[in-house]
């Protein structure tokens, strides 16, 4: 039993790291620009579909399929800030009703050149056990962890040192201030609309690489990303890395103790809870409630 | 102009009565589209009362949709309650299900978005796992069609469009009432600012809440309207994202801020998605709706009704200065 136990809480850990690169670009948008981008999830299933093409199309490992997927994802993420951008009036309202039509488009746009069929990496390297004493998991499943860590510390860095960085984090913080000093607001939220594509580029091919995608997963990772984003409260990579593998163990040990049926359902009720006893977060201490 | 509007909504009535089914009846499969159509535009009707009463936006609205056709259906084949009244208790079931989101209503904007979203997930999962009740993932077959009431068979095309179109014009009287009434001024002040509101001694949280229940009520009963009319349900139909997609589009094509706009945009919406694109695309042929809904939000927000309004009273305008 504890072995089982074990082997999940090492299992959520390790899918926490897609996870949390899903919730931090979710986090960026909503941080410059107020808005939700209800589409974020269905980017990062564009770009596991784009790994599948590589892989099945061109005979190549889905990590080969990174370029690609961070070239046409980040664009369409920046597409979707020109769409967003030109909402005259009633911005939340219209945001999250045009997001939502966006990620309609996209889905449907996947289904029609992929198909509904659900598809799963055939690479055998990828899907080999890798073992650390006792715990065992796929190869894929370690090295997109340490990917996923190794971009969160480049982010953090970006963002407090890099003249961008900052700047995402001025307009985040006050964005009538960060105008009088001197920062282009549209052109900051350009910047991590394109960031949030890059995250969501390495998310989606990580997605394939160890797990199995369908065209209406879509909806499902941008509500896993939301949920993180409120168990985490707004404003601290580490707390939302830490969600996200709080997320990851949780529905790991639904997984073992009671049925895999019940992975999502997991979720959802630890975000409940968090919303009613913690409505703030665990770390944060923006406020939510009106 | 309060006389020409009541013209204009009994010519409208009359034909909605008295000329669809009799040009229409005869031809089964448009009428059970029309049927279709109307299912939606109630669902669309409910979703606007939340968000124009309300001002909410709502992703959850499958989850009422749902939970109104199963309880409808299973108040019916298992209890054996009568089909109208277990209609009811559908809508009721609903409202039910909306208590439970009524916490979320202390969260604003993209927050309540989005835990209404996370409920509509929650509700699906229930519908397949909870299978000893709802029958699983197999879902519950032989649900009892519409009743035959003073020989008229209200399970035919016809009757289930006079009732589906009754249950549309009831919502609409009550949504019109709603909004008349000094709720509604309420409602109408709270949209310029909850907190100014609020200040005045409107319990902004309870009307907010009230509207959920209100409009949760109004999906439901569609809900399980559907149930009897089609006489099946699974889950995955049951809480589709189609009981979302199809609603918001319409509301926001008709204009989400007035009462007959959305279910208009519904027949528009879904004849033509039908009709026109399920015929040129026949999986995925929702991205168009999706580009529909995009375009409007960019270039007319408030739907094309009131667009068109405007363009016609501009025209009637300036033939009255041509006159004077």
């Amino acid at each position: 039993m504890t072995e089982l136990i074990a082997q999940a809480l090492y299992s959520g850990l390790l899918q926490g790291g897609s996870y949390a690169l899903i919730a931090l670009g979710l986090a960026l948008v909503f941080g410059t620009m107020k808005v939700i981008n209800l589409a974020h999830g269905e980017l990062v299933l564009l770009a596991a579909y784009i790994a599948y093409s590589v892989e099945s199309g061109l005979g190549l490992g889905p990590m080969f399929a990174i370029p690609i997927a961070l070239v046409i994802v980040s664009l369409t993420s920046v597409g979707v800030y020109a769409i967003i951008s030109r909402i005259k009036k009633d911005r939340e309202i219209n945001s999250l009703i045009l997001t939502y039509g966006i990620g309609v488009i996209l889905t449907n746009f996947i289904l029609l050149v992929w198909k509904a069929d659900i598809r799963s990496t055939s690479s055998s390297w990828l899907q080999e056990g890798f073992e650390v004493g006792p715990l065992f998991s796929m190869r894929s499943e370690v090295i997109f962890f340490g990917v996923s860590l190794v971009l969160m510390a480049a982010l953090w860095r970006w963002l407090s040192t890099s003249w961008y960085g900052r700047a995402v984090r001025a307009v985040a913080s006050n964005r009538d201030a960060a105008k009088l000093m001197g920062i282009d607001p549209r052109r900051t939220e350009i910047v991590s609309f394109l960031v949030a594509g890059i995250l969501a580029a390495f998310a989606g091919v990580a997605l394939f690489s160890y797990g199995v995608i369908q065209p209406a997963y879509g909806s499902a990772l941008t509500v896993k990303a939301f949920i993180i984003t409120v168990l985490a409260g707004i404003g601290s990579i580490p707390g939302v890395l830490l969600a996200a593998v709080l997320l990851g163990v949780c529905e790991a040990l639904t997984v073992t103790l009671a049925s895999s049926a019940l992975q999502e359902l997991s979720g959802m009720v630890l975000f409940l809870l968090v919303l009613f006893i913690l409505p703030n977060g665990l770390f944060g201490a923006a406020r939510r409630r009106g | 102009m309060k006389t020409t509007a009541w013209i204009r909504n009994t010519l409208l009535l009359a034909a909605a009565y008295v000329a669809v089914p009799l040009a229409l009846g005869g031809n089964q499969y448009v009428m059970s589209m029309v049927v279709a159509a109307l299912v939606i535009g109630g669902v669309a009707l409910s979703w606007a009362l939340l968000g124009n009463l309300g001002g909410m936006v709502s992703f959850g609205h499958s989850a009422f949709f749902g939970v109104g056709a199963y309880v409808s259906a299973l108040t019916t084949v298992k209890l054996g309650v009568p089909v109208l009244p277990a209609m009811l208790l559908g809508g009721a079931g609903a409202a039910a299900a909306a208590v439970i989101m009524l916490p979320v209503l202390r969260l604003r904007g993209p927050y309540f978005a989005l835990a209404i979203l996370a409920y509509a997930h929650i509700f699906r999962i229930l519908a397949t796992e909870w299978s000893s009740v709802t029958g699983g993932a197999g879902g519950v077959a032989h649900i009892p069609a519409l009743p035959t009431v003073f020989g008229f068979e209200l399970a035919s095309k016809s009757g289930a469009y006079l009732v589906v179109l009754t249950l549309v014009v009831l919502c609409a009287l009550a949504y019109s009432r709603i909004r008349a009434s000094h709720y509604g001024l309420a409602l109408r002040a709270m949209h310029d600012s909850e907190d100014a509101t609020r200040v005045v001694g409107v319990n902004s949280t309870l009307l907010k809440g009230l509207m959920l229940l209100v409009s949760a009520f109004m999906a439901g009963l569609f809900g399980a309207f559907n149930a009897h009319y089609i006489n099946f349900l699974e889950p995955d139909y049951a809480f589709s994202g189609l009981w979302v997609t199809l609603p918001i589009v319409a509301a926001i094509f008709g204009g989400y801020r007035t009462i007959l706009g959305p279910v208009l945009g519904a027949v528009v919406v879904y004849l033509v998605d039908q009709l026109v694109f399920k015929s040129l695309i026949p999986t995925g042929h929702q991205l168009v709706l999706g580009l529909l809904l995009v375009a409007m939000i960019v270039f007319s927000p408030n739907g094309l009704l009131p667009l068109l309004l405007k363009a016609l009273r501009r025209k009637e305008a300036g033939k009255e200065k041509q006159h004077a």
